[in-house]
């Protein structure tokens, strides 16, 4: 069962205007249970309008929804979904337990168990000593922290984040990440935007790529990092020589010493060149296919996009 | 129902963090106490005495008590609703303002409950400071003269009633400006300047002999809100009398609704 299945969804700001703006364009996706999923995109690109439609906060100007399968006009289905937004400002009188509370009794969640469960949170994101402190004294940090046990407080089957470790330092992200993993043990499903690319890279099981409202691509992190087209050779006894008998049939790329990278059209392609190295008694140590990182993928994909309109 | 109750409540804890129970409070202590010390310069003795010479104490006596209780009542109808206003103007603002309105929205509480709580929340917050002030008054009215007479406590629905009628007005336009200042200064316009103009405008028309105006004042007339009828219906019942025209009340309860229903509709539609 999905948890998101958003079709042919599209929102434009200040229709029939001159001011009008697609911040969304017949986006179709569909996230697994279970599933961290990172949506990716350029400041503007949509991912925030993104969330606060599937939120209720914010209409979609044509197309449906379903979260946990349910419209997402059904407000009710909120019940099992906790969310972390980008700017949060919560009421600065009351304390980080208070808040807790307050938003879990508007969430529904009338546990009799509540205020256990408001000190185990308060513990996970390790704001439990500051929790009678009122959060009008709090840094950027702890408030990210606190929105973090606020989106997990009424024990959510999904949960949006966005931008969850702004303003949080490094090791507050390693913890930040270690709740991630935990919550996905839990089976619950987490949907991350995100603008740090390597920690997207570390979290997540799927990735999408939006840039002014259209979704250039969407896979699992291995599958956008893998570039399927170039593959990096190492060999025991690579002669020099036959490197321009090469060069005629194939597009080799790179070449230095016992090393070689090259361009295969397909996997027929690759499997052929593969031939020719055994009918040259070429000894094979490694074949590699070439990996970029996230953020190589996400610049060029973003570069590609510019220049395609 | 338990989400408004929840939105209620949390309004109540805004007003109070705000120092608007306390800015209230002040203000309800400041005005019994100066009824006590004009209080302890009166003898009840005295006006008895004064009565007797005169023949007719009981009727003069309760005179002086009624003339108390609306010099306690009218001004409290005018000073109660502008505190009231000035401080529940920024409740619908402060939560449209971005981050705040997103959490809200993104809980499983329906628009319409959103503004219903605010809306109760506020009515409340009202409620407590005037009935604090009127029940104060009416003790020490009680405690100094014996006059204990329960309907001088019935100008407390009046006064929240009035305030419920502005609040409701209050809310549309935060809602459509997201501006507290505005909101509270075209609030004020209505209930310091237009409402009791057209009050009057019988008076009016005997000045102005042109039809449109004429027209135009009756329409104005029946769409706003009409706190100065509300007001003088308040005097009326401080002073122990019953409602002279239910015709004020009812239209104002027409406008509540109509003017809540307005702002569900408004905010309802709209993306945050």
């Amino acid at each position: 069962m999905n948890c998101i299945e958003i079709n042919n969804l599209s929102k434009i700001f200040n229709p029939n205007t001159k001011k009008a703006v697609a911040a969304l364009n017949d986006f179709n996706l569909s996230i697994p249970n279970g599933t961290i999923f990172g949506l990716l995109g350029p400041n503007g690109a949509g991912k925030t309008t993104l969330i606060k439609i599937l939120l209720g906060i914010t209409y979609a100007s044509t197309g449906d929804a379903k979260i946990l399968g349910e419209d997402i006009l059904n407000y009710k289905v909120k019940r099992k979904v906790g969310y972390l937004p980008e700017s949060h400002k919560y009421p600065p009188y009351l304390t980080g337990e208070q808040v807790l509370k307050f938003y879990a009794k508007l969430s529904g969640y009338s546990h009799s168990e509540l205020d256990k469960r408001i000190e185990h949170l308060l513990k996970q994101v390790k704001m439990n000593k500051w929790k009678n402190t009122k959060v009008k004294a709090y840094s950027k940090g702890m408030m990210q922290r606190l929105g973090l046990a606020q989106a997990m407080v009424n024990d959510p089957e999904l949960i949006f984040l966005d931008e969850p470790t702004d303003g949080v330092d490094p090791i507050g992200r390693k913890e930040i990440r270690d709740i991630l993993f935990e919550l996905k043990n839990e089976g619950k499903s987490i949907f991350l935007n995100s603008h740090l690319l390597s920690e997207v890279e570390m979290v997540t099981d799927r990735v999408a790529i939006l840039d002014k409202g259209v979704l250039l691509k969407e896979g699992t992190v291995e599958e956008l990092t893998t570039d399927k087209e170039i593959y990096n050779f190492e060999f025991e006894n690579f002669v020099n020589a036959n490197i321009d008998l090469y060069k005629e049939q194939f597009s080799i790329i790179g070449h230095k010493g016992s090393k070689l990278t090259v361009t295969v059209n397909d996997t027929r392609e690759l499997n052929k060149l593969l031939d020719r190295f055994r009918n040259d008694g070429v000894l094979i140590k490694s074949v590699v296919p070439q990996k970029n990182t996230l953020e190589d993928m996400f610049i060029s994909l973003i570069k590609e996009s510019e220049e395609n309109k | 129902m338990k989400n408004i109750l929840i939105l209620t409540q949390f309004t109540l804890r805004e007003a109070f963090s705000r120092k608007i129970f306390i800015m209230f409070s002040g203000v309800t202590l400041f005005i019994l106490a100066v009824a006590a010390l004009i209080f302890s310069f009166v003898s009840v003795d005295d006006f008895q005495g004064m009565v007797n010479v005169n023949g007719s104490q009981l009727e003069i006596f309760d005179k002086i008590v009624e003339v108390l209780k609306l010099v306690i009542v009218v001004p409290l109808f005018g000073i109660g609703i502008f505190l009231a206003i000035f401080s529940t103007s920024s409740f619908i603002p402060h939560m449209l303002e971005k981050g705040s309105i997103d959490l809200l929205l993104s809980k499983p509480v329906s628009r319409s409950q959103v503004i219903l709580g605010k809306y109760f929340g506020g009515i409340a917050v009202v409620f407590i400071n005037i009935a604090f002030l009127i029940l104060g008054s009416w003790f020490l009215i009680g405690i100094k003269f014996g006059n204990w007479d329960p309907s001088f406590l019935l100008t407390i629905p009046t006064i929240v009633f009035a305030f419920a009628e502005l609040y409701s007005l209050l809310i549309l336009i935060g809602i459509i400006t997201q501006s507290s200042v505005l909101a509270m200064m075209l609030t004020y316009l209505i209930y310091f300047i237009i409402s009791p103009i057209l009050s009057y405008r019988d008076n009016i028309f005997s000045f102005i002999e042109s039809k449109t105006t004429e027209y135009i004042l009756e329409t104005l007339y029946y769409v706003l809100p009409k706190t100065q009828d509300l007001s003088t219906i308040n005097s009326e019942l401080a002073a122990g009398g019953s409602v002279p025209d239910w015709m004020p009340v009812i239209l104002a309860f027409t406008f509540i609704i109509l003017t809540i229903a307005t702002s569900i509709t408004i905010f309802s539609k709209k993306d945050y």
